[in-house]
């Protein structure tokens, strides 16, 4: 296998990614601007009007559709310029001499291309292009529904181009939430590259199922931009969850070599490089394969026998939220869960973002999206973004929302404090109007 | 006849916004045939119970067609009936520009090209306000119009009036662009559009308030004319209603205004009938303010254009519709 990883890889040839918020090189034409200075005489006139007509063609004979390629994370796989520019400032704090520092530079230049160079090769030939992916039978992608998903929109007579069609504008090309909309978004679209899912039915730090998927794209999120594609079939649905994994996928395997080559320290050769590849894949393949082997299953518990008993489970889930020694949870939310709780905290995407400005100073000025703390949610609002129906908020309180700083309460919490917390968070809505009202759906205590 | 060209134009609009709503440009991968069909022959069971997009698709394509005959028919009417010959070479332009608007759409599927696409869309509202120019130059009014003496404040309110046609106009154009905004696009290129689209949107609106100002301090214009002008403002009021609608149906609440999000508990369905009606009625709005813009400013041409101060008061004092009071109240 390692083999065929490396044939493949040597065979393959990439180009330099873009910074995100940095133009592609354009492929479009640029006929010359034809000069309308003779106005005078109906030859000269007749002459400007002709090469206006020239340009216009030739602008026109240009825009076939531009070649879509993918392209490297900058925020894991840094422009070399910066790279340089942080050692070069590393090597001048240590006063080494200009020559010697002079000298590291242009090796470490030439070893970081050479680098960067073979990880877009070897991400090319595991996965192929946003035309024409491929998905390493290991990682037990459907590449029927990924056909669908990827391509040009608008293909007559087969379907294809749902991601680009649905999806792109918000999340981007590559996944890495870098779409042109995404700067307006709030909350940012989500990054799919680290392979970090918020709103899963699966244990803390474990992948989202494919149902999970499917569910974030039939109900959206209410209260972001993520809309309900409740009106698309169930197949080109389970295109676009497929695309969503392989998009996640080639990002986490991206990140693995990317650590892998930091490692090696040097040049990487097409051997070390295939077998990182293989451990990457195994690593990202399993992580994704075995999602369905950690769902939380909540404890069943009967429905509330009189009102009583209801009204005492909210007051215990009260107790629990609001006691900073256990689940702490006014320590985000605030002690009237208006999310008000004063505490300052970054989800991971925002904190890799942070650590790579930190470590590389001139990305700040490069990455297209300001650095945002993460908001707690507001529980008045009534608005439930990974699901509204009780099972769903357990889950979020058992393993937590996945890469935010709402911590899994599994270990924590009992089951029956859990959905006592649950009952109290569903009953926050309906505070103002009665002293404790039922919620509709809190009786429906089933899942 | 010029009144009936505006009167299927105006449904034209809307159906185009729908194709580029629901993205149905291309569900016809031919042109001028639909599916290999000629475009008349195209079965009708097949398009009524055929895919979404090819409903609303050769719809289009049929209106647009309709649109071309009307306009045929309008260019010989004219050709006959009207004394004008400005008009009359008018009449042909607009056939001349209904047929090229129909080559750009021919050649947005032959090329397939999401440019070419946000031309046909900005073209067709330019036609449209064409058409209304030429119902207003047609009409019985503009005949009886008398014009008034040369005077600074008629000509700036003539100068005002197209200039807001020519903000309106530039406003679509830049709403084009965000609804156009390439897939690959970076961030910074959406942002601009959406930049410079908001920019357009205050600009028109201090135009159209300085410009129903200054009507309505008129009082001897027809009142015709100060209805027109509320009814410009009444529109981009409304169009400022429909682009924010948009904005929270497709992008969801800006920073800030989060706590809105509140009022649905549900997320927008992609496609649904909210999100595609208002970005549809948010374009089709767009081409009636240019429509009525333009109106206006053909009539305030029409109605404060300089003419010689003899005539102009003797066809004033015989019951024209500007009084000669303008310049004073005007100033």
């Amino acid at each position: 296998m390692t083999n065929q990883l490396t044939g493949a890889i040597s065979v393959m040839d990439s180009k330099h990614s873009p910074m995100p918020g940095e133009l592609a090189p354009s492929t479009h034409h640029r006929g010359p601007v034809a000069p309308l200075a003779e106005r005078h005489g109906s030859w000269s006139r007749g002459a400007a009007w002709a090469a206006w007509a020239v340009a216009v063609c030739l602008t026109f004979a240009g825009c076939g559709q531009p070649e879509v390629e993918f392209g490297l994370n900058r925020l894991i796989v840094p422009p070399v310029n910066l790279v340089v520019q942080s050692r070069e400032a590393q090597l001048v704090d240590q006063n080494r001499p200009a020559g010697e520092i002079a000298e590291e530079l242009a090796t470490l230049k030439e070893t970081y291309l050479h680098n960067e160079q073979m990880l877009a090769s070897a991400l090319t030939a595991v996965f192929g292009t946003p035309d024409d992916p491929y998905a390493w039978p290991g990682l037990g992608l459907d590449i029927k529904k990924l056909r669908m998903a990827a391509g040009p929109t608008g293909v007559r007579g087969v379907t294809r181009g749902l991601y680009r069609e649905h999806c792109v504008h918000c999340h981007g090309i590559n996944g890495d939430g870098l779409g042109p909309t995404a700067r307006f978004l709030n909350p940012y679209p989500r990054n799919f590259q680290l392979g970090v899912f918020k709103f899963t039915s699966t244990n803390q730090g474990r992948k989202p199922t494919t149902e999970d998927l499917e569910r974030t794209l039939r109900e959206g999120i209410p209260g972001t931009a993520m809309p309900s594609f409740r009106l698309q079939s169930p197949a080109e649905i389970e295109a676009l969850v497929e695309y969503v994994k392989y998009l996640s996928m080639r990002g986490e395997v991206q990140n693995q070599l990317m650590t892998a080559i930091e490692a090696v320290g040097g040049p990487i050769d097409e051997n070390q490089l295939a077998e990182e590849l293989q451990v990457a894949l195994d690593l990202v393949a399993r992580s994704w394969n075995e999602a369905e082997d950690y769902i939380v299953v909540p404890a069943q518990r009967p429905p509330f026998r009189s009102e009583q008993e209801r009204l005492a489970s909210i007051a215990r889930g009260k107790e629990i939220f609001l006691n900073a020694g256990k689940a702490n949870c006014i320590g985000c939310h605030g002690p009237t869960g208006l999310g008000d709780g004063g505490q300052v905290d970054y989800d991971v995407w925002t904190k890799l973002q942070r650590e790579q400005e930190a470590r590389y100073p001139g990305l700040a000025q490069l990455w297209p999206l300001p650095v945002r703390p993460a908001e707690p949610r507001n529980l008045h609002q009534g608005i439930y973004r990974g699901g509204r129906r009780p099972v769903d908020l357990y889950r979020r309180i058992y393993a937590g929302i996945k890469g935010t700083p709402m911590p899994a309460q599994g270990q924590t919490l009992k089951p029956d404090e859990i959905w006592s917390v649950v009952d109290y968070v569903m009953s926050l809505p309906y505070e103002h109007e009665q002293a404790s009202p039922a919620p509709p759906s809190v009786h429906r205590a089933g899942l | 006849m010029a009144v009936l060209l505006v009167c299927v134009t105006f449904p034209l609009i809307w159906v185009g916004g729908l194709v580029t709503t629901f993205k149905a440009g291309m569900a016809f991968p031919d042109w001028p045939t639909s599916g290999g069909y000629n475009m008349l022959a195209y079965p009708l069971d097949r398009w009524w119970h055929g895919p979404f997009d090819m409903f609303i698709e050769h719809g289009h394509r049929l209106l647009g067609m309709l649109v071309g005959v009307v306009t045929i028919i309008a260019a010989l009417v004219f050709q006959f009936r009207e004394q004008r010959r400005w008009v009359r070479w008018l009449a042909w332009g607009a056939l001349l520009a209904v047929c090229l608007q129909g080559g750009i759409g021919g050649l947005r599927v032959i090329l397939d090209h999401r440019r070419i696409a946000m031309i046909h869309g900005c073209v067709g509202p330019a036609y449209f306000a064409f058409t209304v120019a030429l119902a207003v130059i047609t009409s019985k009014r503009w005949r009886e119009a008398a014009g008034v003496p040369a005077s600074a404040a008629a000509t700036r309110l003539r100068r005002l009036a197209a200039a807001t046609a020519v903000v309106a106009y530039i406003q679509l154009v830049l709403g084009a662009v965000v609804r156009h905004v390439p897939e690959g696009a970076a961030v910074g290129e959406f942002q601009a559009a959406v930049m410079f689209h908001l920019i357009g949107a205050a600009a028109l609106v201090v135009h159209a308030v300085c410009l129903v100002y200054k009507l309505m301090r008129n009082r001897e214009l027809s009142a015709g004319m100060r209805l027109a002008a509320w009814g410009l403002m009444g529109v981009i009021t409304l169009q400022v209603m429909l682009g924010a609608a948009t904005w929270v149906s497709k992008y969801g609440y800006p920073r800030g205004l989060e706590s809105l999000a509140a009022m649905h508990d549900q997320a927008f369905v992609a496609g649904g009938t909210w999100q595609a009606g208002l970005a549809t009625a948010h374009m089709a709005c767009g081409s009636l303010i240019l429509a009525m813009s333009v109106m206006l400013a053909v009539r305030a041409a029409r109605l404060l254009r300089p003419v010689g101060s003899g005539v102009a008061t003797a066809q004033a004092a015989s019951g024209g519709l500007l009084r000669q009071g303008l310049a004073e109240a005007a100033s």
